[in-house]
């Protein structure tokens, strides 16, 4: 079912909707995709808080301890993401994070299950839980495909330049450790990396606050987006 | 007075805001009809502001990917060198950049609003005019700076470009000592073809005489001297 729901392509959302209703009926207004009658449902959700009647998904606020067992079934205890496809969140900036968080909730970056999950999360958490994983140390990675990571190299140290894609390292640094403007990539999962990029270069992904990552994708054809992905989860911090 | 000048050039910018998001459609460059060093608001308000190399450093970084970190561009002369040239060159070609008046399709995305504030223009003209590049640039393919060097001084390039290639950064004539060959060569084209846009018309008078190895042994010639800064020394 799930995959059937990703195949449709525009039914993303709805997805997100069935997921955080199996949980929580209530805050799945949150990502109903009819704008006011959300934010009417939502607001009492929220005022109210009712107390919780189901103990595996209680509304409101969870404390830190409790909403991180959510959050470490996807993204592992300490933010290192053993799955393909979940994100690394470990060393990321805490202000990243935050927009990242705050942008779910509102739907401009969407993710059949990010989108759903974000439903059942209180905004007010969004800060701790930011720099919780901020501070949790990003673990290294290897890739399956050595050839491909040298290409990869390439692409990330100097760019293309005959279709003018800037070099990765100019904005994330040479090591991927990033600043607090461009984000952290070192040791990130490959096929995470090459989604990011693919929902960059479609405008499935345009919550970047200057447009620069959909320039830069829409610049790069998805053998170069596979190969840097592949070099992007060897990069490892320099010391 | 000058806060309204800044808003009326932040909403000018606005829709431009709408294109960075679906990038990479430029949109119709080059403005016909253009005045040699017209002032456009953004400009005015850039030279106004000033600049601070520190802030600078950091706006930078969202260059390097083509210009690199030292700001030494490529060799072969794709993304010029940055380093060294004068601040009000730097404001001039940027803001003109940005206003679609000279052509840049592959770096509009990367320097238009929002990606570069106008307030950092200022700050990250003034960090390149002061940072050193480490890499060399990019020669001529074989030495003709002798033929190269009579050519510049007997078409008078010397009045704008000065007798060491530095340039003239009270009137905004740009620095060519050390800069990358192939670079020189492209942008002496696209100035005499007016491709480029913003080009100043005694200029494209002086180069429309020069056949294609007069091209190349000044840029030759250019790309052989010094760093101008390091003449001042
Ligand atoms: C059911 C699995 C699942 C759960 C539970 C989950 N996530 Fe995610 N998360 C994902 C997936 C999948 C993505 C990738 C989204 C995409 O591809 O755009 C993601 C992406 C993210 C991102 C974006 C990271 C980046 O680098 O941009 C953040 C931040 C995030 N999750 C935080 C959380 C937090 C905090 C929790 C706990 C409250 C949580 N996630 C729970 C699956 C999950
Ligand atoms: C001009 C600066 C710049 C360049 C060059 C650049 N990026 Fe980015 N990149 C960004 C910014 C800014 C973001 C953050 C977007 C956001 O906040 O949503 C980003 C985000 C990303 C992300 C998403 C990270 C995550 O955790 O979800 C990936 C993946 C990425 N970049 C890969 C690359 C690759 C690969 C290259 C080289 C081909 C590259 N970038 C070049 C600025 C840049
Ligand atoms: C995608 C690659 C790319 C990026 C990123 C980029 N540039 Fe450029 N830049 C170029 C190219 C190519 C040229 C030369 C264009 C031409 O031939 O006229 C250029 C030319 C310039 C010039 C004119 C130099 C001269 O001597 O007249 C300036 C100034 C400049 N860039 C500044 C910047 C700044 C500042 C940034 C960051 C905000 C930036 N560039 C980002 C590719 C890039
Ligand atoms: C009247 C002054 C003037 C004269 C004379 C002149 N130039 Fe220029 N030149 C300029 C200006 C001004 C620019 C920058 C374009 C602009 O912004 O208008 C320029 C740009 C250039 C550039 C591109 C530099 C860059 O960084 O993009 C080259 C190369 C160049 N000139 C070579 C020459 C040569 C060779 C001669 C002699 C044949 C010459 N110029 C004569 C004013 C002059």
């Amino acid at each position: 079912m799930k995959h059937n729901y990703k195949s449709i392509g525009r039914c993303l959302r709805t997805l997100g909707v069935l997921i955080g209703m199996m949980f929580m009926p209530m805050t799945s207004a949150w990502a109903e995709d009819a704008p006011a009658p959300a934010t009417e449902a939502a607001a009492p959700a929220t005022e109210a808080a009712p107390a919780p009647e189901v103990a595996a998904a209680p509304a409101g606020p969870q404390p830190l301890e409790e909403r991180l067992q959510l959050c470490a079934g996807c993204h592992n205890p300490d933010g290192n993401s053993i799955i393909p496809e979940n994100p690394k969140l470990s060393g990321l900036d805490a202000k990243y994070l935050l927009r990242q968080l705050k942008d779910f909730k509102s739907g401009d970056r969407t993710n059949d299950i990010m989108s759903g999950i974000i439903g059942m999360v209180d905004e007010s958490e969004f800060k701790d839980l930011a720099a919780y994983f901020n501070e949790q140390k990003r673990s290294e990675g290897v890739t399956e495909k050595p050839e491909l990571a040298a290409q990869g190299k390439q692409i990330f140290d100097e760019g293309i330049i005959g279709s003018a894609v800037p070099a990765c390292s100019g904005c994330h640094n040479e090591d991927g450790s990033g600043t607090n403007k461009y984000p952290r990539l070192n040791g990130q999962n490959p096929v995470y990396v090459a989604n990011q990029l693919k929902n960059f270069k479609s405008g499935a992904r345009k919550n970047d606050p200057k447009a620069v990552m959909q320039t830069v994708a829409k610049r790069m054809n998805d053998a170069e987006i596979e190969a840097v992905a592949e070099y992007i989860v060897t990069l490892k911090e320099a010391q | 007075m000058m806060k309204t000048l800044l808003s009326i050039c932040v909403a000018l910018l606005l829709p431009l805001q709408a294109v960075a998001a679906d990038a990479y459609v430029p949109k119709v460059y080059g403005k016909k009809g253009y005045v040699w060093d017209e002032m456009t608001p953004e400009r005015v308000e850039v030279l106004r502001l000033g600049g601070d190399p520190v802030k600078g450093k950091e706006a930078f970084r969202g260059c390097r990917g083509c210009h690199k970190a030292d700001a030494a561009g490529v060799r072969e002369g794709v993304y010029p060198r940055l380093s060294g040239q004068h601040t009000s060159v730097l404001i001039k070609q940027i803001t003109e950049i940005r206003a679609g008046i000279r052509l840049n399709p592959k770096m509009l995305p990367f320097v238009e609003d929002p990606a570069i504030a106008l307030e950092e223009i200022g700050d990250i003209a003034v960090y390149l005019n002061q940072v050193e590049s480490l890499r060399e640039n990019g020669k001529g393919p074989e030495d003709m700076s002798a033929k190269g060097k009579k050519l510049y001084f007997a078409n008078k390039c010397d009045t704008c470009h000065g007798k060491n290639g530095e340039g003239d950064a009270a009137k905004a004539f740009p620095v060519l000592a050390a800069q990358h060959y192939g670079y020189l060569m492209r942008e002496m084209k696209l100035i005499e073809t007016g491709a480029r846009g913003n080009s100043h018309p005694d200029m494209v008078k002086a180069i429309a005489k020069f056949s294609q190895t007069d091209r190349e042994a000044v840029a030759d010639y250019l790309s052989r001297l010094p760093d101008y800064r390091t003449l001042a020394k």
